[in-house]
């Protein structure tokens, strides 16, 4: 689904963001990508979504060559990964409803499936009564799950979250961590960039921990610290 | 992008008039005073260019025929006079008995001095030429002097030069004029929809991650802006066509509308101003929404 070899990104303003990054994440993988503050986590979002290129090495995002890719595709590719971001992102003059289906009018889905699919969404992240509510109206959690609704609403391969609890209690949390587990029990992958060490070390999922750059860490079922990786989880990828 | 979606962004741009009724009224404002002026340079200029063609027409070229001359030199000329339309746009000839009754005409109550007068031995044949443009004159004179039994062309040669340069003055300025009205509305109106682009700056960059296409973000503003610039030419048009009929009515009242100083009325300008307001105002509106929200989509 996501291949990054030896990429590295040097902002014009000099920052060496990445320095030789190489990894890979399977069709249907649980991924947490975690690190401090300016440790490069957000490049590799910004990588995926082609919103950033590379300076140097390839990034393959479901067949799509990020760093010789032309610009018209950008789009297309971005309709194949759902993003679920920390300001949850919902477009404050349109419903909930509007909100879902906008996503779904972008790739030209038949308005009769596209009630159909957002209902189905809005069941999934348990919204159904809240369609007609504007975004304002509703709390921050119900807002993320009308962001994660967004994000399935296509179907994507991908779904890619950016500290999609960030701004949540810790029950509202886990109740999105939960719903996006579901998702990935699907056939979903799921790349998570996050500091809740918490959910990390609860949940045991792959983990790659960045640091200045480069990655210091790739354990499979592991937790947010060396020391919080259970005995069965030792056999990581790095 | 679908069908749908291309409905969906008209009917966007339809909605971001109304969502920001403050910016879109100082945009049809700004809009409508650039219009109002192009049109002023418009009937302006549509106004000195009828004058000048009138005027131009006015001195004629006047051809002396020798006075022995023949009736077939005199059919060369009014053949030629005749087949050039293009250049000619009327010629009259005179024969000596009406050039006699002329001139005693011009002497009033003095004409009985001419009574013994023999004008067959002493005037000539003649023919007054009106041109379709004061700049023909110099090739038609050229050709009308070729003619055998031709004895002199007159022309008011100072006059048609002055009339041509003075037409491709006014035809330069208001084309420089239109020009530099047309750029300062387009900046003038693309930094209103700055305003309208920078206050939905986050939807758009939403958009952008979810998918659309820049093409999907840019239509609604477009389709905001060239509407903008649609009512603006309408009201522009609608205020100019008030006031210049009755800048019409006040000029004309005492004037014949055949004199070469006669103005064009307003029915007559109407659809020029109408289709150079509408298609200058739906240009500007559309091409300066689209250049302000260029630099909030590249996400």
């Amino acid at each position: 689904m996501i291949r990054f070899d030896n990429v590295h990104k040097t902002y014009k303003t000099g920052t060496d963001a990445l320095r030789g990054v190489s990894f890979k994440v399977e069709d249907g993988e649980f991924l947490f990508i975690i690190g401090k503050s300016g440790s490069g986590k957000s490049t590799i979002i910004k990588l995926i979504t082609r919103e950033e290129k590379p300076t140097q090495g390839f990034v393959f995002v479901d067949r799509f060559p990020i760093s010789k890719m032309q610009r018209s595709l950008i789009p297309v590719l971005r309709r194949h990964i759902g993003m679920i971001f920390q300001d949850f992102r919902l477009i404050e003059s349109k419903n909930v409803f509007e909100n879902i289906a906008f996503a779904g009018e972008l790739v030209g889905m038949p308005r009769k499936k596209l009630i159909q699919t957002v209902d189905i969404v809005l069941s999934v992240v348990g919204l159904r009564n809240k369609a007609a509510a504007m975004p304002q109206e509703l709390s921050g959690g119900e807002q993320q799950r009308v962001a994660i609704a967004r994000a399935m609403v296509n179907d994507p391969k991908l779904i890619l979250a950016d500290e999609p609890t960030g701004n949540l209690d810790p029950q509202t949390s886990e109740s999105i961590m939960a719903l996006l587990e579901e998702i990935n029990r699907n056939g979903t992958t799921v790349v998570i960039c996050t500091h809740d060490s918490n959910l990390v070390d609860r949940m045991k999922k792959r983990v790659i921990e960045i640091e200045a750059g480069r990655i210091i860490r790739d354990d499979m079922d592991s937790g947010y610290t060396v020391c919080a990786v259970a005995p069965h989880a030792e056999g990581g990828k790095s | 992008m679908s069908i749908r979606a291309f409905f969906n962004s008209i009917r966007e741009g339809f909605q971001g008039m109304l969502r920001h009724p403050l910016v879109t009224l100082a945009s049809i404002s700004t809009i409508l005073l650039m219009l109002l002026i192009m049109s002023m340079f418009i009937i302006f200029s549509a106004d000195a260019r009828h004058i000048m063609k009138n005027v131009g027409q006015q001195p004629p070229i006047e051809v002396y025929m020798k006075l022995n001359g023949s009736e077939e030199e005199r059919a060369a000329i009014t053949k030629y006079l005749s087949e050039d339309k293009k250049q000619v746009l009327f010629f009259e000839a005179a024969t000596p008995e009406q050039n006699y009754n002329q001139f005693k005409t011009n002497l009033g109550s003095s004409s009985s001095i001419l009574d013994d007068f023999d004008y067959n031995t002493y005037l000539p044949y003649t023919y007054r030429v009106q041109l379709v443009k004061p700049s023909f004159a110099g090739d038609v004179v050229m050709h009308l002097e070729a003619f055998p039994g031709v004895n002199k062309v007159m022309q008011e040669q100072q006059v048609m030069i002055f009339l041509t340069k003075a037409m491709n003055w006014v035809n330069v300025g208001t084309a420089s004029a239109f020009a530099v009205l047309f750029l300062i509305s387009l900046f003038i109106i693309s930094n209103m929809v700055r305003i309208s682009v920078y206050s939905r700056a986050t939807e758009i960059s939403i958009m952008k991650y979810i998918g659309a296409t820049n093409a999907y973000i840019r239509l609604p503003f477009v389709v905001e802006g060239a509407m903008v610039g649609l009512i603006s030419a309408v009201c522009a048009w609608g205020i100019t066509y008030l006031a210049y009929s009755k800048i019409f009515t006040m000029l004309m009242s005492k004037v014949d509308p055949g004199s070469f100083y006669a103005i064009l009325p307003m029915h007559s300008l109407s659809t020029l101003v109408l289709l150079v307001c509408a298609f200058s105002g739906v240009l500007i509106g559309a091409f300066g929404s689209g250049v302000s929200v260029r630099k909030y989509i590249q996400v």
